[in-house]
């Protein structure tokens, strides 16, 4: 008789073994039900929404967003640094928590890495989007041409084409890799010949020999060796397009390990919003459980810490820099125009968070789902604050100006929710959105002779 | 790939096919299913005894199986350094030949900015070390391939453990019974490749 190789030193950690973990992964796999189809057409209406917006604006032209003098770059660059950022955590759950071997990531890293490339995806869209004539977009590529003309790359927008076209493909590769073993798994349970084609290709003819584990495990290494630099650089760049020019509010050091932070703390409520409904819809309680939401609760209370911070020394250091402009900036921002984006943003990302310091409130997993809700409007809010305020009170006054909200701007902004949500919908239903064998390594493996507790 | 020699098919384009060929020694191959992964460990010991080609399959990565078949570290890492090297040559080099080509005067800053390239060389040495390694990983997992599943078992990817051993037709019976004896709850009989 077979016995656990030894006792579980967290008793929140799963305690299934492998067969029934494959089992529960397969049946996420199952044909979906009406709410499944409710959700993705929902998401598919929003996408045909935003891009007939999107087609409006490229017939008509950009007048139709709001973007104008003085403030320029409005609700699509906001969007764009909103989902870059959501991408961030994806990577640091999987690849920064891998090399710190923390337990805790092993259940829910698969869904957070398919939001960092669904998320990378969408921001991707708003670059595009936002310069009016998208058919123009491969000029900022360096290629030769009859113009001899070459892109300045000493501009932080291309450092931002560089940085984010890495982060895509190394966070895709990334993703695929992970997925090999597990995708050969659910091949080996396939009934329908669809996918059994399918798992078949993308498995790629994986067996699990030793010698694949060895070059796996090591290549794996590799990746996440290689992509935790990237959480810090790809967002320290795009905190450069602000902070590499002269806007207040916007030329600050404290920008790169600010939106590096800001980036972990929206992707970790992005990735509560996604697993919380997951594991109720799916039954997963035996494999995520309490003890991977605490993980969870103490990243999202060292960011908002950091991030709260943050927002303390730009202040101090607006009112310390006894400059004119710097200063007005920060007296704008709590009691200017914008002042309820500022006392929101303040609210989800500073006040709310506090309240996950007490156990019977970070141990409710619907307060949790609340919680992370406040956490993606506050970082919206917040880089809507960084950009709309700068932009609106720029030095003099005759450079200040307003902004004229569009139901276009709104529409793409919803349709960007639907495109992430619909290929969220799709990867949950043809893949597995838990990893299979990494739960598998967490638990001991059948023996049948018990080894010594700590073995 | 034998647990026993270590060979990496890089050396020449024919020993790139036959690393590829997943050949084993012998023209049979005897497939033991294990429930237990103490009874497959006992089983490669006595395996590795004998001196026959063997691999080993298991539903996740397990240090005890490492360690008793391929202790060796994984060269792969010689892609990865060889792709980091080269992306950071590509990315410094695009860069300043660029400005050299078209020597523009930006914000007084110099032509060749080594504080602004560096953005470029840092992202392409990154990109370019995960694509080599990805690269090596296909090679060294011997990926795609699709079709041929030498001594390979659908459990081995659930909750079993299992051992396929290259023997000569002489070899068959004992080295099944050794299966049998070390705990393997099914054995199986292949013709090898």
């Amino acid at each position: 008789m077979a016995k656990q190789c030894c006792e579980s030193k967290n008793h929140e950690e799963p305690t299934v073994d492998y067969a029934r973990v494959t089992e529960l992964v397969n049946n996420m796999l199952k044909p979906p039900g009406a709410g499944w189809y409710a959700l993705f057409f929902t998401c598919v209406v929003a996408v045909i929404w935003g891009g007939s917006c999107f087609a409006k604006q490229i017939m008509e032209g950009l007048h139709v967003a709001g973007i104008n003098h003085p403030i320029g770059w409005g609700v699509y660059i906001t969007n764009f640094v909103f989902w870059v950022g959501i991408a961030h955590s994806g990577t640091l759950i999987s690849a920064v928590l891998f090399l710190f071997r923390a337990k805790f990531r092993m259940p829910i890293y698969r869904l957070a890495e398919a939001m960092t490339v669904f998320a990378v995806l969408t921001a991707g869209l708003f670059p595009l989007i936002h310069v009016g004539r998208p058919w123009f977009a491969y000029w900022l590529l360096p290629y030769p041409n009859e113009r001899a003309l070459w892109p300045n790359f000493r501009s932080p927008l291309l450092w931002d084409v560089f940085a984010v076209s890495t982060y895509l493909t190394v966070s895709t590769t990334f993703f695929i890799v992970g997925l090999i073993p597990d995708i050969a798994s659910v091949r080996d349970k396939a009934k329908s010949s669809f996918r059994k084609m399918l798992y078949t290709v993308t498995s790629l003819g994986w067996t699990g020999s030793n010698s694949q584990w060895k070059h796996y495990m090591s290549a794996y290494l590799f990746f996440a060796g290689l992509a935790t630099p990237l959480v810090v650089s790809v967002h320290s760049v795009v905190s450069w397009d602000f902070a590499v020019g002269l806007v207040p509010g916007w030329h600050a050091t404290i920008f790169p390990p600010y939106f590096v932070a800001g980036a972990i703390f929206s992707g970790v409520g992005m990735v509560l919003t996604l697993i919380i409904p997951l594991r109720k819809v799916f039954h997963l309680e035996e494999i995520i459980t309490p003890f991977h939401f605490e993980g969870m609760v103490k990243l999202i209370l060292l960011t908002s810490g950091i991030v709260s911070y943050a927002y303390a020394t730009e202040f101090y250091v607006a009112w310390f820099s006894n400059n004119l402009f710097e200063r007005f900036q920060f007296w704008f921002r709590p009691f200017g125009d914008f002042k309820l984006a500022f006392w929101g943003m303040f609210t989800c990302n500073c006040i709310i968070p506090l309240t996950l310091w007490f156990k019977k409130l970070r141990s409710n997993i619907a307060y949790l789902f609340i919680v992370s809700i406040f956490i993606n409007i506050g970082m919206w809010l917040e880089r809507f604050n960084i950009i709309f305020t700068s932009l609106a009170r720029e030095f003099i006054p005759a450079a200040w100006g307003g902004y004229n909200f569009s139901w276009v701007e709104v529409g793409i902004t919803v349709g960007a929710f639907g495109w992430f949500g619909m290929y969220m919908c799709l990867f949950i239903k043809f893949f597995p959105a838990v990893s299979i064998t990494e739960i598998k390594e967490l638990l001991p493996p059948p023996v049948r002779k018990k080894l010594p507790v700590g073995h | 790939m034998a647990g026993a020699t270590q060979k990496f098919g890089l050396v020449s384009l024919e020993s790139f096919v036959e690393f590829r060929s997943l050949k084993m020694r012998g023209n049979k191959i005897v497939v033991g299913v294990y429930p237990y992964m103490d009874d497959l460990l006992k089983t490669v010991e006595k395996v590795k005894e004998k001196g026959l080609d063997y691999r080993v399959y298991s539903p996740t990565a397990r240090q005890e199986i490492e360690d008793a078949t391929m202790p060796e570290k994984s060269p792969v890492r010689r892609f990865t350094l060889i792709g980091g090297i080269t992306g950071c040559i590509c990315g410094w080099s695009l860069a300043i030949l660029c400005s050299l080509d078209w020597p523009m005067r930006v914000s007084s800053k110099d032509i060749v900015s080594i504080p602004g390239f560096f953005v470029i060389g840092y992202e392409l040495t990154i990109l370019f070390a995960a694509l080599a390694t990805f690269l090596g990983l296909l090679h060294y997992c011997r990926i795609p391939d699709l079709f041929r599943k030498i001594g390979y078992d659908p459990r081995f990817s659930d909750n079993k453990f299992g051992i396929a051993v290259g023997v000569e037709h002489a070899e068959l019976d004992q080295v099944r019974k050794t299966l049998l004896d070390s705990g393997a709850e099914d054995v199986d009989v292949r013709d090898g490749l």
